[in-house]
């Protein structure tokens, strides 16, 4: 299968307001196909606002989404992460009361099983999805660290653990493209590192997408091809971090903010 | 008598079990506060009686288009409600199981007060018959005992198919969603649908155990469904245990004796004052059990941590 | 109880905006009622539409002194206090006790609305205040305030027997004012409940505790930053909800006449009408929403069966949460 040309997001002009209040006014911006695209800003610029828009958690007060050409804009969460574009959460969202195998079958995608009639009429296919699963599974979450781990409750795993479930669980339902909310947030430096190792190794493996919100600069800088900057609401620059860092308004945007843009 | 007493003791046990099996899949499986049970039951009992009484139905058709009223009541309160925040959905299903009291106490077609007479003629012959087979190995002088074994053959039935279904990917998504529906929108699943199933399959039970209802207490009057039974279910909840469908059969076993048993003793109070006893101790159960042990005395902890 | 935190800052970062809709659904609904009611007059007359206005009216006055303290305590709290209804009753029964003892009527009643708010405050300490401390979910508050009222209800029944009852006040004589009759008792509750009304609403309005109870109910999260002493206010919450209830349920047995305790249990389903009508936590909003389902119930009378009046209540609170959850005072708020 050869990638069709093109962003496999697009945002034009993309509005949300709560209360009266602008959290996203205007933005408009594109992700490439196979990159790793990162979302910065200093707090308030409505980047979680914006993830909520492309993930279907809000619906946009004007402006469209595209994703690999198709308006997704206003349409249910569900309907979107099985178009492919998968998200995770800020503050991670293991499923606590069950366990890290069942958080990691629950993601995957075209499980009759999980349909009534298809699992009364053909409970095969179901038992035949369902250990495929199980397999990638196994294979996800041992690149994740977490095979030793699969009998607990999610609930049971350290903040970092489940930082990497909830990641490996995104990468279970087979993304094009996924949308990490701050992945490296209260995770240890090293198990940071293996994060976006495992993030760039994917990428190169499946050519999946990744759009992540990040405010250690460092990280921005060294891993991601390109960034997109937003400030009070609007995408203020876009490009390479080379050629972020040298842009004059996002100098001034990040000023008096305590995410300064590393030297 | 006595054993009478107790046969009497195990149908109730059986028939509000079934009832409940339908709060364990919406709240103990799936996160859903319904508390409109008991009007699912009223919808289903009545479709009974008024289908054979008034129409000539045979009782085990009717038993069928009671289900499917029910479950088109589950739809109607899920399709316009679901979308409500959690509690106010709760709200709306107490309206709604009050609205299908009163419509059934006040309007003409369901006999008010009166109540609805007369529809159980088949289950007697068939109740007979089981007796005549019973008396072969002694027990024919117990007439409720083919109720009894009826009862209790459905409510097993149907536990185990909700225990296998919730073995499956589709039971697996239900308590996806209990967790956290958000995230399990974000990977891909129907939350609304599922809400919907969860809802239309307890309204289901909750027929089948209006069905039983009706033929146990021979007529059918309105406060027969009064919402405070739904209450009883959620108490037999939480004596059991939560997101354990096993969890029902002893919460069932356990409140109805409790309930029940303080008619074995003799006390100074009058009828009135026991009656009204009877209610204060499932309040206290419902206060002590939620404080103290909130996921039920079978429950698992771990599965089941009681969250906001 | 972290996500009701983190639902509260996010609100508490949003100004208070969006002010055209606001003001026009109160319009909208005077509008409405005068409409309805030349309608009404059109229809049947000007003599019967006013006697059910008037019924309406004293309907309003418990039904809206009843809904203010389950309002507070939804909004405060985030609590659905299905137990609310039993207060009524309490009061009610109260003054029956407090009359058996041997005070006059009128003591017995203020005796009795003491006693409720008492009564309230002891389940804060007793029942409400343990459990949130132990982080309790919405499933487990709701089974705790059924319980509560199950025991609050079968307790008075227990006690007081579940025959019908009077507070023994004077039930026969009425009063006529042109084609308006009107029971004494009921006068007395309709003056009664629309007074205490003005009173509660400008307490609510000009003194420092009232101010504080709204700003509370508004913005939980905001009210903790600016200094509010919580305790405190919780516990007025309780009395004030207490006493309110009390004064309801006697209104009610005053100008019915008659009654048993399972007449909370039946107006239940009514206050939480007025509350959601009203915008939940809003105190204003709970009266008008009470005089706006005292009203709808009698005038549906003219319409219907008076048998139906209680599923007007029931139908006029499953439309609010369809079609208006945040009532007609509450301002719309972000789905989270």
């Amino acid at each position: 299968m050869t990638a069709p040309a093109g962003p496999i997001l697009e945002v034009r002009g993309a509005v949300k307001a709560f209360d009266g209040l602008l959290a996203v006014a205007g933005a408009s911006f594109d992700v490439e196909r196979g990159s790793i695209t990162a979302l910065i800003g200093p707090n308030g610029a409505g980047k979680t606002t914006m993830f909520d828009l492309l993930s279907g958690f809000g619906r946009p007060d004007a402006g469209t989404i595209r994703l690999a050409g198709r308006d997704i804009a206003g349409m249910a969460p569900y309907r979107i992460a099985n178009l492919g574009l998968v998200r995770t959460f800020q503050l991670t969202r293991v499923l606590a009361g069950m366990s890290v195998m069942d958080n990691m079958l629950l993601a995957a995608r075209n499980q009759p099983g999980e349909h009534l009639a298809a699992l009364i009429l053909s409970p095969g296919r179901s038992r035949a999805a369902e250990a495929a699963a199980r397999e990638s599974a196994i294979g996800l979450l041992a690149t994740f660290g977490l095979a030793a781990k699969a009998g607990d409750y999610a609930g049971a795993l350290s903040g970092g653990q489940r930082k990497l479930l909830e990641i490996a669980r995104a990468l279970m339902t087979g993304p094009s493209i996924v949308l990490l909310d701050e992945p490296m947030a209260g995770v240890n430096p090293t198990l940071g590192r293996d994060i976006l190792d495992h993030i760039a190794a994917l990428r190169s493996a499946r050519g999946t997408t990744f759009l992540f919100v990040e405010h250690d600069m460092d990280v921005v800088m060294t891993r991601a091809d390109k960034v997109i900057v937003m400030a009070q609401g609007r995408v203020i620059a876009t490009g390479t971090p080379a050629g972020i860092r040298a842009d004059p308004a996002v100098v001034e945007a990040y000023l008096g903010t305590p995410h300064a843009v590393a030297p | 008598m006595s054993v009478d007493f107790w046969i009497n003791v195990g149908v109730l046990a059986g028939i509000y079990g079934i009832f409940t099996l339908g709060l364990q899949l919406n709240a103990g499986f799936i996160g859903l506060l319904n508390f409109g049970q008991a009007g699912f039951m009223a919808i289903g009992a009545y479709a009974v009686g008024l289908l054979v009484v008034d129409f000539g139905w045979s009782l085990w058709l009717a038993l069928l288009a009671g289900i499917l009223l029910a479950v088109i009541g589950g739809l109607f309160v899920g399709i316009s409600s679901l979308r409500l925040r959690s509690d106010h959905f709760a709200i709306a299903t107490i309206a709604f199981a009050e609205i299908v009291r009163y419509v059934l106490q006040n309007a003409e077609f369901s006999g008010g007060n009166q109540g609805v007479l007369g529809y159980d003629e088949e289950w007697r012959t068939l109740s007979d018959w089981a007796l005549a087979k019973l008396a072969l190995i002694g027990l024919g002088d117990y007439t409720q005992l083919p109720l009894f074994i009826a009862v209790w053959l459905a409510f097993l039935v149907l536990l185990a198919v909700l225990i296998v279904l919730q073995g499956t990917p589709w039971g697996r998504v239900l308590r996806g969603i209990r967790e956290d529906e958000d995230a399990t929108a974000a990977l891909g699943k129907n939350v609304f649908a599922y809400k919907l199933q969860s809802l239309a399959i307890a309204a289901a039970l909750a027929a089948v155990a209006g069905f039983f209802v009706a033929l146990n207490v021979t007529f059918l009057y309105p406060s027969v469904f009064d919402p405070t039974f739904t209450f009883f279910g959620y108490a037999m909840l939480v004596l059991g245990g939560f997101a354990s469908y096993g969890g029902v059969v002893l919460g069932g076993i356990l409140f109805w004796t409790l309930l029940e048993g303080t008619r074995l003793f003799d006390t100074a109070l009058s009828a009135g004052q026991q009656a009204s006893l009877r209610f204060i101790i499932v309040g206290f159960f419902l206060l002590l059990l939620s404080r103290l042990r909130p996921q039920g005395l079978l429950g698992n902890r771990a599965e089941m941590r009681v969250r906001p | 109880m972290a996500g009701s935190n983190e639902a509260g800052k996010a609100d508490a970062l949003q100004p208070h905006g969006a002010g055209t809709l606001r003001l026009s659904r109160p319009v909208l609904l005077l509008l409405v009622i005068v409409v309805l009611f030349a309608a009404l007059v059109a229809l049947y007359g000007f003599d019967a539409t006013a006697q059910a206005t008037v019924n309406g009216l004293v309907a309003g006055g418990y039904l809206g002194l009843g809904a203010i303290g389950l309002s507070l305590i939804l909004g405060i709290l985030k609590l659905v206090n299905f137990a609310h209804g039993d207060l009524l009753v309490a009061g009610a029964y109260f003054t029956i006790l407090f009359g058996w003892l041997g005070l006059p009527l009128v003591v017995a009643m203020l005796f009795a609305m003491i006693a409720t708010a008492a009564l309230a405050v002891l389940t804060e300490k007793v029942v409400w205040q343990p459990l949130r401390q132990a982080g309790a979910g919405t499933l487990q508050l709701f089974l705790s305030a059924i319980g509560l009222a199950l025991v609050l209800r079968f307790g008075i029944q227990f006690f007081a027997g579940s025959q019908v009852r009077t507070l023994g006040a004077d039930i026969v004589s009425s009063i006529t004012i042109g084609p308006i009759h009107l029971g004494t008792l009921q006068a007395v509750a309709l003056v009664t409940g629309l007074v205490v009304m003005a009173v509660v609403g400008l307490a609510l309005r000009f003194t420092g505790i009232g101010k504080e109870m709204r700003a509370f109910a508004d913005n939980r999260a905001l009210a903790e930053v600016s200094g509010i002493n919580t305790r405190r206010i919780i516990d007025v919450t309780w009395a004030a909800s207490g006493f309110l209830a009390a004064l309801a349920g006697i209104l009610y047995a005053v100008a019915i006449g008659s009654f048993n305790p399972n007449f909370g249990v039946t107006l239940l389903l009514s206050l939480f009408a007025a509350t959601v009508l009203g915008g939940i936590g809003n105190a204003y909003g709970a009266l008008i929403g009470g005089l706006v389902i005292g009203l709808s119930q009698e005038w549906s009378t003219l319409l219907l069966n008076a048998r139906w009046k209680p599923a007007v209540g029931f139908a006029l609170l499953i439309l609010m949460l369809l079609l208006m959850p945040q009532g007609i005072f509450g301002k719309a708020r972000r789905r989270s």
